[in-house]
């Protein structure tokens, strides 16, 4: 039952100007979820300018040739519809879900910031969207407890020269200095239809949707490649301990390894290891910390894998009275045993059971689905990744776990401890 | 070939048919209410069994006893300790969670249809037999004083409860749900325990359901796990009105803050007052979605927030007008008097464009509030919770297309009062105190984490 429902039946093509386009019919909705990938990231960013790949993101909603500032927004909720955009690492999405009779303003609106952005761009645009992205930085890191711990720890774990160093928003003396030139130069060089991949899923008629397509795309030129980025594997060769004081009451530690790229054969060993760690009261970490100890208030980690590398990560919060020494000998010990004590078959299970299920619940929004297929094309080259990507889990083995563990955990890592301003 | 004039926005060829989903309106032998849509296009269920039980009923000296113990009630139940019981939904890989607010406590269940009766089972030990064991409760309590200490470091939360302190005083909507360090330290084993048994009752409770699963097989199921829930006698809170107050200008000292959060707004109407819809249209307006006065004028003209919006929310027994947003410190005081400009501004003038604008996007986005099972019972849960005529959702398009722009310009004059504000800002005091003190006719007054007046 599960595995014909994570079939998609879908059909890709290329135009002349290297546009790939996706095109997933679904009509038992009524809407269309129009998905674009840009092959740009913050990974294309270098140190000096960093956080241009997101505030260009914002530029994206400032209005293009034929469509005036804020007309994006106003077009697409005006015909009921949702939309944003979103920057990682490794790529930049644009979005917007409509009834399914505004297809056509949709490939408008996005088929004119992609071939005719620059000409409505001005200087004011640029300054009001620099400070909106400095209050963006202020209000969801800098005012935020534990906010900037991310930053923090990836500067640490990455050499200064690794374009997974710096955050995706950005250091603030950055965003302060971008220019309009830096806007133009960037749009020419990757934001081209040959640099991006378009998903239309929902309720369309396929050829109507085609011709469309052609008709808002077909004339914008493509543009030279770029060079992929080359980076090697990263790696410590010693452990580092980081501190950094912050407005919080209680300390909070984060331990993070070097691990393997997204869909790299042990990616998905690491997310169940992750799962088995703590998703829940009784996997290992939340169980002793949180739960009998009672030395934690809360325990989290996570794979994080992007095109480039990945680590793995775990971030405790200390009850209070408690160090972060102790938390951290608990985590390692814990570790340890599962090193050496293994897993039980009905860990694995439980893990699985949880990722097959939110899968299936995943299913139930276009726009999410939309994402999905692009996500699989980005990293796979295949839209219809979804039942591989499940069996990536199902295949997996307690020795793998066990094995990943081994591997990784017990490296070098780089600690970093957030402690309350009052404690020095 | 035909060059394309990109200028020309496309207009739709048709306008859309949407069909709402049918809602079925049952009842279990019992008594109890379930409302039930189908849908059957995947293979999954969610279920909600919302009880009239939150932190209304707290005693005024244990604030924090309804959230408490809405968090004990699945840490152990019938046979199984919190631990065993965990265990059981992790097997089925379905999705339980307990949320509670000032009027209900909910419990959620999402799950594959194949494991939904053994999920259902689950849920009705955690509803009908928690254990309230000692040592879980110890560490819950603990777990929630450490929480509230760790919301010191949160200035969102702490302008959003002293802004609600301030709009709604001493009733029950004034305090936050988690309580406060004094009260919770207060709270004992058999406080949860009464608090339980008093209004965790059938009489109390009613279940949203939708999924792929017959409405004979629906009914059936509750009625085998549900049937023997214990009913009570009524328990009703009487809501205090606060009285009216001019507009006052609060703030709150955080030292070293990046940025000011600030609040403003009001009491307001029921969520079944006469011109909900026209009032929602002028919201839609002021500040209800990304292109409205508000956030245009804050975010994409002056730069001062990475957003800013109004909204009217609704408990079941007042509403909430709120405008929300965090600035850059030296706008503070700007960002407030463009705020009240609007506030004013709404109330003095809205186009015929406008009104046309919001009542398309509401329209239009109608149906995308029907697509996952969650937003449909979402939609259930609020009929039942406002004790809405069952026709709502039906009539709802119907409504906004037919009220008329007079009523809208009258909703603003109603319902937005300048005069009877409440402005709160956290932020560093060295550095807001002037800005609020040049606020024509704002005599700042500062305010605890609380939102208790400073003497």
């Amino acid at each position: 039952m599960a595995k014909n429902l994570l079939k998609i039946n879908y059909e890709k093509y290329s135009l002349p100007n290297g546009l790939q386009v996706i095109l997933y019919p679904d009509i038992s909705i009524p809407a269309v979820a129009v998905n674009l990938w840009y092959r740009v990231g913050s990974a294309n960013e270098r140190n000096g300018k960093t956080g241009f790949a997101h505030l260009f993101e914002h530029m994206m909603f400032q209005g293009s040739q034929n469509v005036p500032k804020e007309g994006h927004f106003k077009f697409i909720q005006e015909a009921g519809g949702s939309l944003n955009g979103s920057t990682g690492f490794d790529r930049t999405n644009y979005f917007e879900t409509v009834p399914a009779n505004y297809i056509e303003l949709a490939l408008w609106l996005e088929s004119d910031r992609m071939g005719f952005m620059l000409p409505g761009l001005n200087q004011e645009k640029l300054d009001n969207q620099k400070d909106v992205v400095m209050n963006e930085r202020r209000q969801r890191y800098e005012n935020q407890p534990y906010g900037l711990a991310w930053e923090k720890l990836f500067s640490n774990l990455f050499s200064p020269e690794h374009p997974y160093s710096w955050p995706t928003i950005g250091w603030m003396d950055n965003i302060a200095k971008f220019e309009l030139d830096d806007v133009k130069k960037f749009f020419k060089k990757y934001y081209s239809p040959s640099n991006a991949s378009l998903v239309i899923g929902g309720n369309f008629d396929r050829d109507n949707a085609k011709e469309l397509v052609e008709k808002y795309f077909g004339e914008i030129k493509g543009a030279d490649a770029f060079p992929e980025i080359e980076t090697p594997l990263q790696s410590l060769n010693e452990s580092k301990k980081i501190i950094y004081e912050d407005n919080v009451q209680l300390p909070r530690i984060y331990l993070a390894w070097h691990t393997v790229k997204a869909f790299h054969e042990q990616d998905a060993v690491l997310d169940l290891l992750s799962d088995i760690l703590t998703s829940s009261k009784n996997s290992r970490l939340h169980k002793s910390l949180v739960f009998e100890k009672q030395i934690a208030q809360d325990i989290s980690s996570f794979q994080y894998s992007g095109k480039l590398d990945g680590s793995f990560i775990i971030a405790s919060t200390a009850k209070p009275g408690i160090t972060l020494e102790k938390i951290k000998d608990e985590i390692i010990k814990v570790i340890e045993e599962l090193i050496s004590d293994g897993i039980t078959e009905n860990e694995l299970i439980k893990a699985k059971n949880n990722i097959k299920s939110s899968y299936i619940f995943s299913l139930q929004k276009i726009d999410l689905i939309s994402d999905h297929i692009n996500h699989y094309n980005f990293y796979l080259n295949e839209p219809d990744s979804f039942l591989f990507d499940l069996s990536r889990y199902e295949q997996v083995t307690c020795e793998q776990i066990i094995d990943a563990a081994q591997k990784f955990l017990t490296k070098p890592n780089v600690e970093l401890n957030i402690i309350p301003k009052a404690m020095r | 070939m035909m060059i394309l004039n990109r200028s020309v926005i496309p207009i739709p060829a048709k306008d859309l048919l949407f069909n709402l989903p049918e809602i079925k309106f049952l009842k279990l032998g019992n008594g109890i209410d379930i409302s039930f849509v189908r849908k059957e296009k995947l293979p999954i269920v969610y279920s909600e069994i919302i009880v009239f039980s939150g932190s209304r009923f707290d005693p005024s000296d244990k604030k924090g006893l309804g959230y408490l113990t809405s968090l004990l009630m699945d840490e152990g139940a019938g046979e199984f300790d919190a631990l065993q019981l965990s265990e059981e939904f992790e097997k089925l890989g379905s999705v339980f969670s307990v949320s509670t607010d000032h009027d209900t406590t909910i419990f959620s269940i999402l799950s594959l249809t194949e494991n939904f009766e053994r999920s259902l089972e689950l849920v009705s030990k955690v509803v009908l037999k928690p254990r309230f064991d000692e040592k879980d409760f110890q560490r819950e309590k603990k777990k929630v004083l450490d929480r509230i200490l760790q919301l010191k470091d949160e200035p969102s939360f702490i302008a959003s409860s002293a802004f609600e302190r301030r709009v709604f005083g001493d009733s029950y909507y004034g305090f936050p749900e988690i309580g406060f360090a004094e009260s919770v330290a207060k709270v004992s084993n058999d406080d949860v325990k009464d608090f339980f048994a008093r209004t965790f009752t059938s009489s109390n409770a009613k279940i949203v359901s939708v999924g792929n699963l017959e409405e004979i097989e629906i009914v059936k199921l509750f009625n085998k796990y549900f049937y023997d829930w214990t009913s009570s006698s009524d328990n009703y809170q009487r809501f205090e009105t606060p009285g009216r107050k001019k507009t006052s200008y609060y703030f709150i000292h955080k030292a070293d803050s990046a940025q000011s959060e600030i609040r403003v707004g009001h009491i307001a109407q029921k969520r079944n007052a006469n011109d909900f819809i026209p009032t929602r249209i002028m919201n839609t307006i002021l500040g209800g979605q990304f292109s409205s006065r508000i956030n245009s004028n804050l975010r994409e003209k002056r730069g001062f927030t990475y957003g800013a919006n109004s909204s009217f929310s609704y408990y079941k027994e007042a509403g909430l007008f709120e405008i929300s947003t965090a600035v850059n410190i030296e706008n503070t005081g700007e960002a407030i008097i463009e705020i009240l400009k609007e506030l004013n501004g709404i109330r003095d003038h809205i186009t015929d464009e406008e009104i046309n604008f919001a009542r398309s996007y509401l329209i239009k986005q109608f149906p995308s509030r029907f697509e996952t099972l969650n937003q449909i019972a979402k939609n259930l849960e609020s009929l039942l919770i406002h004790s809405l005529p069952t026709d709502e959702l039906l009539n709802y398009t119907n409504k906004v297309k037919s009220i008329t722009n007079e009523e809208v310009r009258v909703s603003a004059i109603n319902n937005v009062l300048p005069d009877e504000l409440v402005v709160v800002t956290v932020g560093d005091r060295e550095k807001v105190y002037m800005q609020l003190k040049q606020i024509p006719g704002a005599e700042p007054i500062e305010l605890d984490l609380h939102g208790n007046l400073l003497t």
